[in-house]
């Protein structure tokens, strides 16, 4: 029987009930318990013979043989010591004489086969009395710490309420306190009577119990690959919502901003194990308690979240079907502990500010002006005789830009656009509970303004749990979560001008002002040549843009579980999602966004409606001690509905009205959608181990999506999972080197179906027209149907070692995997010959993602000492290789001698996503070498479409001209590495926490460098960059064109070096002591203060290219900048 | 026993819910509507509305427009105008959005006809000659965006039914095939469709057998300057369009008066105007129209100007060259359709802008006006007389005097065919219908052929009655008579700008005559230095055409394209 086991019996559910029998017995014994039986009588007769053994080791030994049961506090030294056993058919009682004799010990054998081993009774005399309470880092009692007396055999154990009281013969003793995953602290007493400690987490335990999918297992009993994030990671760095707070926590899980956006609210997209698919989404699957979550996940408040599994291979995912080929984040909420406690109540919050990591590289006035001339001089052939001939002056210029030229006074539109952002986070937790009933309450507040203007996200959160035993072989609980969340100023793209409100203020003539010669701020176009830009700030005045959206959010979960009978479970899981979201905004008439047009409002309601149904069996059998058998059986239906419309309409009769009465204004338009999806799923699973060695696991799951074609719908994903544990072996079992070490090897198909309802039906869509004052919609087909479309499925071969070195001062894993994507669900654009607009989907081609995965955590110094230094690391480093293996068979078009679709830009060979464009060699120079080759290659070497100073391209098929057939994989998004590692150091009371992260290699296309920031065409302000003139033949940028809206093959200048090293945070903590927490009646408080995102360390795009910051999921959009925070906190717990 | 209830009771649930469940797996989509839909009657009106509604993308759109109008003899490109495309530089690819922007609408419609087309006989509830009138409207409409893609881009996809499964592999018809399959079209329709537009009850904007009868006249005027040419093309354009004039009278139809009435704002159904793209100030339904915008200078920078509606936004994308406004609008006397058609003078409408005379004044200015202002608001602030003045006379003129030597790609001409006044605000779209097919070109169709057929007379006589009537009110009528003589292939082109000129359909005269380098080279001074025979001579097939088809036979690029 294994010694540690009661030790976390307060972890374990399934042992709950028989272990608070034992309660009493325990405390009064002040030793271990733990329990079994067969059929060994006392007066049987034993032949043992062990020499040089410990004497736990015999202890095992007896067990086996006897059947009788061994209790003893495990922090007995003299357990340690060797002996020699040599008895010949002896009574249990001869040979347990024979050991203890001459010891501090005695034994007595009890009735029902157990065996108590404690101090001699003499040696309890005590003359001091030291109690106390022990609590973790929550200020919640921790029940079964050991508190020994060091230098003696003495120790006891706390109560569930984390209290200890102790009998010392010496008052200068020095109490020892450890539990297995905790630092060990020892305590010098000086007299006093009551110690009170608080123990620190040491480095993750292998008895940790972790959730994995419709269930939880032992840590050591895994054998999928599963990364397991604790609350205590997750709060090292608070953060505003989860994606934000798993960044940079785990192997294999890349999380980038979404388009590079920072705006309050805006939660990053989270990629595991690579980009599989085209079509059918990359998401992962959120499960909270077991239901799949359907929603935002800046729902969440951090504080609520008790711990995050992400299952990444196909046995961990398989059992979620349909949804899991993109990895799985399992999401546990915090409960009502086990015990009988009074309540405890939790604060925790923080406040500080945001500020923008850096600036746009614009030009400022000066610089705008000398390209403008360069533009005209370039862009007019022959008009001027030089870029300063007076004449450009007056062409080109406005009075206003000469004036502002003149004085010198350019205007900075980014300073005055930039705000600080503050950041406020509350949130109060009651609870508590009985051995029948347990509860937990939280309300959160979090509210952040952005850097920009307008923006800003609060979201206010209530979460209840409630759990109870009904009868003794049934139990309910509860959990809903509820969120409102009120997200201002998102800034979509403007779909007039298709740019941000930053980007139009980039845009805007750093020549001209703001404001008029009294100051007042010119409500019209920003003055210049052009009228398409309008001031920046009128967008600021108050009540001119609108941006609001209002998220009602309710997540509940209800379970049933019944012990039907010994070891056979069935539970009941049923979760309901509503979400409403109403989002609403107005433009009045003079803003960056109508120009002086028409004002204008949209009002948009969307609601969301999911529900849940699981109905699962389990059973759980030991057979002869070594055999382990878990089946798990699932019957599973999940029904989404989503219902949106949304009406626009212009000319509002006022401003005031806002977006809340179309009436008030008129040209109303209005669209509405309603989809629904079904999945209908049936899964078996068995986990089987022999003698915690030898691991097993088989599942099986059947889903059938509503949303594929009739025929195709179901699909059944098979998965095999073997797990070897070596230390176990007996090898291993005395290696000081190994103390863990397991080999993980998986196999099994996943499918993946989130797409859109009602892609397989085709589609007709509607437009607008009149026959004079009779107006009518007309309908046209734009989608066909695709009468076989099917699942998108992927099949992961994993094989992960998990070591533990040293005693876990140095423990990891490996992961290594191949997926294979299989009936990729591909969006294919049609020729415009088919008559369809719209690309449809279908099953085509293959994908396959492998990658290495490695995390280490260390305990680089660990302190014995209460206050002395521990300093402990993580890193994980992970790379993952995605291509396209396969496509459409029938296809005729090659790239490199493979496969290629090109209109859609897919490649065989290639990462899904990949950059394909011209290769930008340099500019062509006004030599005549150059503008020979120009002509050989048919290109207008004079007027304005001259190419000389432009960007030239390579004819990489040498067929002497610059056609389709030129262009080349550029790059793609997928990094080359990507790691990871959080470094914390605890030193006395204080602890230093620092994430960096690290993500080498892989191209960003960014949109500053493209189009409107970088037209070069003199009109709109431009990025400061180093441009071809006639006397500055450059290779890097092309010429300034007044004749041009944008560079030719202009597109080849947004690529970039994607790779950053940034420190995602540094955290300072302190832990008041508890001398003082006691006077105060709290049980803990911590400060802290972090800073998130304060420096880029590497990145050639920042460092180089002056750009922000190169993070980002997608093209980086010219959108409100990366930013950088700072904030203090406090956590207290009553 | 307890318990056995208990677990019974839970397996009864967990079947409840299994049974219930499969239903679900069946959707059943209530916000959209799917293809089948288009068999019903509703769908059958609504696909045809959509028909109609897909002109929208070419007639009106600066995408037509751009492919149409500039780079020709009478239009090059503004200041803020399309370098590329409007220029034949290298920059023209076969990615050029204005190309792409006409090829992809035109198939997407082409099948929404096919569809009305191929399912009418499915629709008993209508009765026959409602539903073939329904059918000729769609084989009307069919006729027109396959008649526009074969002008274009040559031989092309001929798709005769619908399509609605999706298919990636697409060949290229011989245009002999497409341009029989208009004709059959266009006789169809003639045979079905009411008369006239000014049949009774019929809506504006529908289908009519006059626009069809014009229509096909023209498309065998095409054909005959067409590789797919047919021996009797010439005259069957000539007796189609000589037929269309005789019956003008039963029809309804007249040339107007006065030339300045035909594209006058807010007259877009006059007897002259056989088809009209639809348009209206009901902006919920009204679509995009850009024209209003397009051939407008950016005469705001003009002392004593500030954008204002009745001057129009400034989208200076077509500056008229310099042989459309001096050599070609030569007289402007006896012909008044210049002044008509072109906007030469502004007046002031800032005050804040309005210039002062300089100390000291010009030779020939009072000197006491020094320092004074030159015009007051409402006076004219900018003039172009259309002739040669000295700068002494420049300087010594209060107003902007803008000779034609003067003209900038940002100050020029302003034709006023399509101006819209009487927008709601400046940033509105046009709300004015466009006008498509006019009678006038019916007589110069007419003409084209009898000139083509050798029969110079009835050419002459077609060419002087749209002459004569150019002279009203204030010229000489007999004056603008031409002879025999002075008739050649030029004149007719000539004689096209004048009463056409910006009507989105010059670069299809210039193709159907094979003039188009020799014009362009002789009168389009950007367009001269790049253009490039055979390749620009019809636009390159779009790159998201080839690239997409991805099955079978490559799909085949026009010659001199890559």
């Amino acid at each position: 029987m294994k010694k540690t086991s009661c030790f976390s019996i307060n972890r374990k559910k399934h042992q709950v009930l028989l272990i608070m029998k034992i309660i009493f017995t325990i405390i009064i014994l002040s030793i271990n318990l733990g329990f079994a039986s067969n059929g060994f009588s006392q007066n049987d007769r034993l032949s043992v013979n062990m020499k040089q053994k410990s004497v736990r080791e015999v202890f095992a030994t007896l067990e086996k043989s006897s059947g009788y049961r061994f209790f003893y506090n495990d922090a007995f030294t003299y357990l340690d010591k060797l002996v020699n056993v040599d008895a010949e058919k002896e009574s249990l009682n001869q040979i347990l004489d024979g050991i203890f004799k001459q010891t501090d010990f005695e034994y007595k054998i009890l009735e029902n086969k157990l065996v108590v081993v404690s101090l001699k009774e003499d040696l309890l005399q005590a003359k001091y009395k030291v109690s106390g309470n022990v609590t973790d880092q929550d200020g919640q009692g921790m029940f079964g710490i050991t508190v020994a007396i060091k230098g003696t055999q003495k120790a006891v154990l706390t109560d569930v309420k984390g209290n200890y009281s102790v009998d010392l013969t010496d008052k200068n003793s020095t109490l020892v306190f450890s539990y297995i995953g905790f630092l060990r602290q020892e305590h010098k007493l000086t007299g006093e009577s009551t110690v009170n400690i608080m123990m620190q987490p040491l480095i993750k335990s292998l008895d940790e119990v972790i959730v994995v999918g419709y269930g939880t297992r032992k840590k050591s009993d895994v054998t999928g690959a599963i990364t397991s994030i604790s609350s205590q990671s997750l709060k090292d760095v608070p953060a505003a919502n989860l994606s934000q707070a798993l960044q940079g926590q785990g192997a294999g899980i890349d999380i980038q901003k979404s388009n590079g956006n920072s705006k309050p609210g805006q939660a990053p997209d989270i990629l595991i194990r690579g980009t599989r698919s085209i079509k059918a989404g990359n998401s992962p699957l959120v499960v909270v308690d077991g239901i799949p979550f359907d929603g935002n996940i800046n729902d969440f408040n951090v504080d609520d979240i008790a711990s995050v599994e992400v299952l990444k291979d196909a046995s961990s995912t398989a059992i979620y079907g349909s949804r899991g080929a993109n990895g799985v984040i399992l999401v546990t909420t915090k409960r009502g502990s086990l015990g009988i406690r009074k309540p405890i109540i939790t604060y925790s919050g923080y406040t500080g500010f945001n500020k923008n990591l850096g600036e746009f590289p614009m030009m400022n006035g000066e610089q705008f002006a000398l390209l403008k001339k360069w533009a005209y001089y370039i862009g007019k052939p022959g008009t001027y005789t030089g870029i300063n001939d007076p004449k450009i002056m007056t062409d080109a210029f406005y009075p206003d830009e000469q004036q502002g030229l003149a004085t010198g006074h350019g205007t900075d539109w980014q300073k005055l656009i930039y705000k600080t952002g503050i950041t406020t986070n509350h949130q109060i937790g009651v609870s508590g509970g009985t051995d029948a009933t347990q509860y937990a309450i939280s309300g959160g507040y979090y509210n952040e303004t952005g850097i920009y203007y307008g923006q800003s996200f609060k979201r206010y959160s209530l979460k209840f749990s409630f759990d109870q035993q009904l009868t003794k072989f049934l139990k309910v609980g509860i959990s809903s979560l509820n969120t409102f969340a009120i997200t201002n100023g998102e800034d979509s793209q403007n779909s007039a001008s298709g740019s941000y409100k930053v980007e139009q203020a980039l845009k805007a003539n750093p020549l001209s002002s703001p404001y008029d010669t009294t100051g007042a701020l010119r409500n019209s176009f920003v003055s210049g040549i052009t009228t398409r830009v309008w001031n920046p700030l009128a967008d600021l005045i108050d009540g001119a843009v609108i941006e609001n959206r209002k998220r009602l959010g309710s997540f509940t979960t209800f379970y049933l579980e019944a012990n039907i009978f010994n070891g056979l479970k069935y539970k009941l899981n049923a979760g309901a999602q509503l979400q409403s979201d109403v989002y609403g905004n107005f433009y009045a008439s003079k803003t960056t966004i109508n120009l002086g047009s028409l004002s204008s409002a949209n009002n948009q309601t969307r609601t969301n409606s999911d529900y849940t149904l699981e109905n699962i069996l389990t059973y759980d059998k030991i057979i002869a001690n070594k055999h382990k058998i878990n089946f798990t059986g699932l019957f599973s239906f999940e029904d989404n509905v989503k219902a949106s419309n949304s009406f626009g309409y212009s000319g509002l009769l006022s401003d005031n009205s806002q977006y809340f009465n179309p009436s008030l204004g008129s040209n109303l338009n209005g669209t509405g959608s309603r989809a629904e999806y079904a999945l209908l799923s049936y899964m078996a699973r068995v986990n089987y181990s022999y003698n915690d060695k030898y691991l097993l696991t088989l599942a099986m799951r059947t889903d059938a999506s509503s949303r594929l074609a009739d025929g195709n719908q179901y699909h059944t994903f098979p998965s095999v999972a073997v797990a070897w544990n070596i230390n176990k072996e007996s090898f291993l079992s005395n290696s000081n080197v190994f103390s863990y070490l397991k080999l993980r090897t998986s196999y099994g198909s996943v499918g993946n179906t989130s797409i859109s309802p009602y892609q397989t039906l085709g589609l007709l869509s509607s437009l607008v027209y009149n026959y004079g004052t009779t107006t009518t919609t007309g309908l046209y087909p734009t989608g066909a149907p695709n009468p076989t479309l099917g699942w998108e499925y992927t099949s992961t071969a994993n094989a992960g070692l998990d070591f533990g070195l040293f005693k876990n001062r140095i423990s990891g894993s490996i992961e290594l995997y191949h997926a294979y994507t299989n009936n990729m669900i591909l969006p294919q654009s049609l020729p415009a010959t088919s008559g369809i607009p719209n690309s449809i989907l279908t099953n085509t081609g293959k994908s396959e993602n492998k990658g290495i995965e490695i995390h280490i955590s260390t305990v680089n110094i660990q302190s014995t000492e209460k206050n002395g230094i521990t300093w402990t690391s993580d890193f994980n480093f992970f790379i993952n290789r995605g291509q396209i293996t396969q496509l459409n068979p029938t296809l005729a078009t090659t790239y490199n001698g493979k496969p290629a679709d090109i209109g859609n830009k897919w490649f065989v060979g290639q990462p899904i996503g990949s950059i394909y464009d011209y290769q930008k060699i340099g500019i062509w120079q006004a030599t005549s070498a150059d503008t020979l080759a120009a002509k050989g290659l048919g290109l207008t070497t004079t007027g304005t479409g001259s190419v000389i100073g432009q960007i030239r391209v390579a004819d990489r098929n040498k067929n002497g001209k610059i056609d389709a057939g030129d262009m080349y994989i550029v790059g793609s998004p997928q990094p080359k590495w990507e790691g990871g590692t959080t470094q914390r150091v605890a030193y006395m009371n204080f602890d230093f926490t620092v994430v960096a992260a690290a993500r080498i290699g892989g191209v960003i296309t960014s949109s500053l460098f493209d189009g409107g920031t970088n037209a070069l065409q003199g009109i709109y302000n431009n990025v400061n960059i180093d441009y071809w003139t006639p006397n500055n033949p450059t290779n890097e940028w092309p010429k300034p064109n007044s004749a041009q809206t944008s560079a030719v093959y202009g597109s080849t200048l947004t690529y970039f070096d994607a790779s950053f090293l940034k420190i995602r945070s540094l955290s300072l903590g302190y832990n008041m002591p508890q001398s003082l927490m006691k006077s105060t009646g709290m049980k803990s408080m911590r400060i802290y203060a972090t800073v998130s995102d304060p420096f880029i360390l590497f990145s050639p795009y920042r460092d180089k290219y002056h750009g922000i910051d190169p993070e980002t999921s997608g093209t980086l959009n010219v959108d409100s900048p990366a930013t950088w925070s700072m904030i203090f906190g406090v956590n207290i717990t009553l | 026993m307890k318990k056995i209830c208990s677990i019974s009771a839970i397996l009864f649930t967990c079947l409840l819910i299994i049974s219930g469940c499969t239903d679900k797996l069946k959707e059943n989509p209530q916000s959209s509507l799917t293809p089948g839909f288009f068999a019903t009657p509703q769908g059958f009106q609504s696909g045809l509305d959509a028909a109609y509604a897909g002109m929208r993308n070419l007639w009106g759109s600066q995408n037509f427009f751009t492919l149409t109008c500039l780079g020709t003899d009478e239009f090059s490109t503004g200041r803020d105008g399309n370098n590329d495309i409007s220029k034949y530089n290298s920059n023209y690819i076969p990615t050029n959005k204005y190309s792409t922007g006409v090829w992809e609408p035109c198939y997407t419609f082409i099948n929404t006809c096919n569809g009305l087309i191929d399912n009418a006989s499915k629709i008993t509830s209508i009765d026959t000659v409602t539903r073939n009138k329904m059918v000729a409207e769609a084989r009307f409409l069919r006729a027109n965006y396959y008649f526009v893609l074969v002008q274009f881009w040559g031989d092309v996809t001929l798709n005769k039914h619908f399509q609605s499964l999706p298919t990636t592999s697409a060949t290229r018809d011989p245009q002999a095939e497409v341009y029989k399959f208009i004709i059959q079209d266009l006789n169809y329709a003639i045979a079905k469709l009411p008369a006239s537009p000014f049949t009774s009850g019929l809506l504006p904007g529908k289908a009519n057998a006059a626009a069809a009868r014009h229509l096909l006249s023209k498309v065998y005027l095409t054909r005959a300057g067409s590789s797919a040419k047919d021996p009797n093309d010439y005259q069957n354009a000539y007796d189609i369009a000589t037929a269309l004039i005789a019956n003008k009278a039963t029809l309804g139809l007249n040339l107007l008066q006065d030339f300045g009435k035909i594209n006058a704002e807010g007259n877009e159904s006059n007897t002259e105007v056989l088809w009209t793209i639809q348009h209206t100030t009901n902006l919920t339904y009204n679509g995009t129209n850009d024209l209003c915008y397009l051939f407008v200078p950016v005469y705001q920078n003009m002392p004593g100007m500030q954008r204002d509606i009745l001057n129009q936004r400034s989208y200076d994308r077509a500056m008229p060259t310099r042989w459309l406004t001096d050599t070609v609008f030569r007289d402007k006397t006896n012909d008044t359709r210049y002044s008509k058609i072109f906007q030469t003078v502004w007046y002031c409408n800032n005050a804040a802008s309005i210039p002062k005379w300089p100390n000291p004044v010009p030779a020939g200015v009072n000197p006491a006006l020094a320092g004074k202002p030159k015009f007051v608001l409402g006076d004219t602030a900018c003039y172009m007389p259309g002739v040669d003045v000295t700068d002494a006379k420049i300087a010594s003129t209060r107003y902007s005097l803008i000779p034609p030597r003067k003209y900038t790609i940002s100050m020029y001409p302003a034709m006023n065919k399509y101006f819209d006044t009487k927008r709601s605000d400046m940033m509105v779209t046009s709300n004015r219908p466009v006008i498509v097919w006019t009678l006038d070109e019916t007589y110069l169709i007419a003409a084209e052929a009898a000139f083509m057929t050798g029969k110079i007379t009835e050419a002459v006589s077609n060419i002087n009655i749209i002459r004569e009537r150019a002279a009203y009110p204030t010229g000489n009528a007999a004056a603008m008579d031409i002879q025999p003589s002075d008739l050649s292939l030029d004149f007719i082109l000539d004689e096209r700008s004048r009463e056409l000129c910006g009507q989105m359909i010059r670069d299809w005269d210039l193709a159907r005559t094979g003039q188009m380098q020799s014009r362009i080279v002789k009168h389009n001074s950007d367009a001269r230095l790049n253009f490039v025979v055979p390749k620009h001579l019809l636009r390159p097939i779009p790159q998201s055409q080839i690239d997409a088809v991805t099955t079978g036979t490559p799909y085949p690029q026009n010659p001199g394209w890559f």
